[in-house]
């Protein structure tokens, strides 16, 4: 343990101060072209025509690729897990986002890319966009995704779904039923470097890509699931990272910067400029949260039904992923005893959505504690001895069905409560996280801490 | 177009309109100053023109035919770090580093200017640097650090042949086990 409660200096930090940092973008290979993206102009549209064949004539363009060059263009981010796929790499009859890319095109340098998109041909037919998840359900709404309005393979169910002891006899023993509706929007995750890949052909037939993704296996696989290649003829260079917070996590420049090389024999570098990354690049999903809790008039949250809406944008990506772990914390730090959570996966014609530092778990959050305000307000109870009162302790039972270790809500609480000189009765100033008991294990939380349902 | 470029004269064949920004990375290969937005907004590009703090991506190589620009390749090295590079190092005002040669050299153009500026001076000459991971807490100490003098005989000669790459010094501040 020669490491902790040291000050070591950090060992990338000599290359940082002195510009000597090697980012994907720095990576200097003679011969190297760029590459520009023709994306889509419409939110939603059916792609009646397009021909790219001036463009390839272009003078300095040595490649142009659309949906046909991808030998397997539809590859889901979760396929290796069960989930099916529903997101092309290149548009092919319809484009489902403003910013989905259609075309892709290398030439000898930035100007004459940008030329040939002009060079182009393409006509749209214009379809109305959804871009409110709460009208995703309307009678009269049409699914522009292939599945329907929702994400449909949460198992046998659209949702996930969390079903936690009696939900409605606590509402029928609620002496208080208190709502709330909780919206956060989308945010972007604004790494100062942009997506950027640089693919290289090498004499021996294989790939070097440098990537700047957070995840280089998740990536390779998904450059070799595209181009069905196998992973031994890929060499990923990455780990330098300029920024990522959950956006680089998804593979946006790999795989077309690699299938520009293969098809151009050059090495391409597809470099985003900061209008591409607002429009195009994933962002954090905004989300739709309503939550309705019967709680007693002495501060006990005796259940929680909830309701989630996760704005997947135009396809799935990670965002089945990112409702499961909402719909573990949906209770935030607290036990209640019986919960019925429903989040269902919403498609609109956004960008897609992705992961962002917490990915799902930051908004449950934001609404659970508002939510604990607002109940306090409601009972006239201090707001601290509302949270220590129905905090997690050892051997609760999570909605998740986990049994609790070691959970942290009454010290951070209590060091909350420090921090802003807050006064606390004896009673409360005093809890730990130990097993509940006496007044602290009522009825009705008996089968949460024993082992019931 | 010609340019001293840290120190070297440097003729250019870029177009007399390309951004600085690009005739430094793309002619030159010195990568330092970063694309980060290219507009202006984020101050990833800064480079030292003629001492005075500059965005690359704004200025075309016209602008600026005859001057002397500094990278932070030509601010100090490894073995041999400026005192602003050694605070960014030894006060960790620095994370995934993309922001960072920019940081660097507007602090290196502050403190020539005003060598003891307060905090709120810092905050407004730094304030069109944007940085995602730090929080800026740690850049400003890093600022208050170089402004004082304040840093270590290792933090400048950090990275040099000479210094324990596998074996870092250990100082230890807490308790250990």
């Amino acid at each position: 343990m020669k490491a902790v409660g040291t000050r070591l200096p950090r060992y990338d930090g000599v290359g940082h101060v002195t510009g000597r940092t090697v980012y994907v973008d720095d990576v200097r290979v003679p011969g190297t072209l760029w590459a520009k993206a023709l994306r889509s102009s419409h939110p939603h549209a059916g792609i009646v025509r397009l021909d790219t064949t001036k463009a390839e004539q272009h003078p300095g363009v040595h490649a142009v690729i659309t949906h046909e060059d991808v030998p397997r263009n539809v590859y889901g981010h979760l396929e290796a897990l069960g989930v099916p796929a529903d997101e092309p790499l290149l548009a092919e009859q319809a484009v489902h986002y403003r910013g989905q890319p259609i075309a892709v095109v290398a030439a000898e340098d930035e100007a004459t890319a940008l030329e040939a998109l002009e060079l182009i041909e393409i006509e749209y037919e214009g379809r109305p966009a959804l871009l409110d998840i709460r009208k995703a359900f309307d009678p009269d709404a049409k699914p522009f995704h292939q599945w329907g309005p929702v994400f449909p393979h949460f198992g046998t169910h659209t949702s996930r779904r969390i079903r936690k002891g009696d939900v409605e006899g606590a509402f029928d023993r609620a002496d208080l039923i208190v709502q709330g509706v909780y919206r956060p929007q989308a945010i972007d995750q604004v790494p100062i470097e942009p997506q950027v890949a640089l693919a290289v052909p090498e004499p021996d037939g294989r790939l070097t890509i440098y990537s700047c993704t957070q995840a280089m296996y998740f990536s390779m696989g998904v450059v070799a699931a595209h181009l069905q290649w196998p992973l031994n003829k890929l060499k990923f260079v990455g780990g330098t990272v300029g920024g990522g917070f959950g956006g680089k996590v998804d593979t946006a420049t790999e795989t077309i910067s690699a299938l520009l090389a293969l098809k151009a024999h050059r090495p391409v570098k597809w470099r985003w400029t900061r209008e591409e990354e607002f429009l195009a690049s994933s962002t954090r999903a905004p989300w739709h949260m309503e939550i309705a809790d019967a709680v007693t008039q002495d501060g006990w949250l005796l259940g929680r039904k909830m309701t989630t809406l996760h704005d997947a944008g135009a396809y799935t990506r990670f965002s089945s992923y990112g409702v499961t772990k909402h719909s573990f914390h949906h209770p935030g730090a607290y036990t209640i005893p019986n919960l019925r959570f429903d989040g269902y996966v919403v498609y609109t014609n956004r960008t897609p959505t992705t992961a962002m530092r917490g990915f799902g778990v930051t908004s449950v959050s934001f609404a659970a504690e508002i939510q604990m305000n607002r109940i306090a307000e409601s009972l006239g109870m201090d707001p601290f001895e509302l949270r220590l009162k129905n905090a997690n302790r050892v051997g609760d039972l999570t909605a998740n069905r986990v049994r609790l270790s070691d959970p942290s809500t009454v010290p951070v609480v209590l060091a909350a409560a420090d921090r802003i000189g807050h006064e606390l009765k004896a009673e409360y100033r005093q809890m730990t996280n130990a097993p509940r008991s006496g007044e602290l294990l009522p009825e009705h939380l008996l089968a949460s801490v024993g082992g019931g349902s | 177009m010609r340019l001293i470029v840290n120190g070297i004269e440097r003729e250019l064949t870029s177009e007399p309109l390309e951004p600085l920004l690009h005739a430094l990375r793309e002619e030159l290969g010195i990568t330092s100053p970063k694309a980060g937005c290219q507009e202006g907004g984020c101050g990833g590009c800064t480079v030292l023109v003629d001492g005075e703090p500059r965005r690359a991506c704004l200025l075309p190589l016209a602008a600026v035919d005859g001057a002397s620009v500094t990278t932070a390749e030509g601010v100090g090295e490894p073995g041999r770090l400026s005192t602003v590079q050694a605070a960014f190092h030894e006060q960790y005002g620095i994370q995934c580093g993309f922001c960072t040669p920019g940081f660097v050299l507007a602090t290196t153009a502050l403190l020539e200017r005003n060598p003891s500026p307060t905090r709120d001076e810092i905050l407004a000459d730094l304030g069109g640097h944007v940085c995602r991971c730090t929080g800026y807490v740690k850049i400003v100490a890093a600022v208050e650090a170089a402004a004082r003098g304040d840093v270590s005989a290792d933090a400048l000669n950090a990275g040099g042949t000479g210094s324990s790459r596998g074996e870092p010094e250990v100082v230890v501040t807490g308790s250990p086990a």
